[in-house]
């Protein structure tokens, strides 16, 4: 019972520690492809190219995705598109970023 | 009319011109990263963490836009912030060139399929 029970709680933990679902990543990112997914596509004001998401390391992505979320990193695009988003789903877009660079 | 299309020409390209803004120099900006850049990102722009951003094939404005965040204190990373300080716009634009240059690994806009 004891073994049972660890095992269940073992399983829990790696489920809440699960590596991001590329598949569901790829669903909920849609919206991305809107600016990131367009070559040389502008920022307006200030004036740059929206960055190349393809093949960016998964923990960096999540790291700025969050960044936006709780308002440390300024870009109201950005913001709003990032302000209903959990953790799993950031875990799941930024799986899906990483390998979409082929 | 001929007069006033050349005139109308040099202003449009003069127009270009400012827009573009200084271009930075690869080599130059190979040389600096060298120095600064490479303990982390490398001479690849691979990165040495996975917490750290790939920088090959990135947009060059784009960078220079990150480190002038850094620099000014817009974008926040202690880390950085300490990096950027050290950098003046040449330095910037010829670092981001540098890295937007890299071909190996380098990151794509997303595709959609």
């Amino acid at each position: 019972m004891k073994t049972a029970i660890i095992l269940a709680l073992m399983t829990l933990s790696l489920q809440s520690n699960a590596a991001g679902d590329a598949t569901h990543g790829k669903k909920i990112a849609y919206t991305c492809t809107g600016c990131h997914g367009i070559p040389f596509y502008q920022n307006v004001n200030p004036q740059y190219h929206v960055p190349k998401l393809g093949g960016q390391n998964e923990a960096y992505i999540i790291a700025a995705l969050k960044a936006y979320r709780d308002g440390e990193r300024n870009h109201t695009t950005m913001q709003a598109q990032t302000s209903n988003l959990s953790d799993q789903d950031m875990a799941d877009m930024a799986a899906y970023f990483a390998t979409n660079n082929k | 009319m001929r007069r006033l299309l050349l005139k109308s020409l040099l202003l449009l390209s003069l127009l270009a011109f400012s827009t573009i803004g200084f271009t930075g120099d690869a080599a130059l900006g190979k040389a600096k990263a060298e120095q600064v850049c490479v303990t982390c990102h490398g001479l690849d722009g691979m990165g040495i963490d996975a917490t750290y951003p790939k920088l090959a094939g990135q947009y060059a404005d784009y960078l220079e836009q990150a480190l002038s965040d850094y620099r000014s204190g817009a974008r926040k990373n202690a880390i950085m912030a300490g990096f950027a300080a050290t950098l003046t716009d040449e330095d910037i634009a010829n670092v981001s060139a540098y890295y937007s240059t890299l071909k190996e690994h380098r990151l794509t806009d997303l595709s959609k399929k």
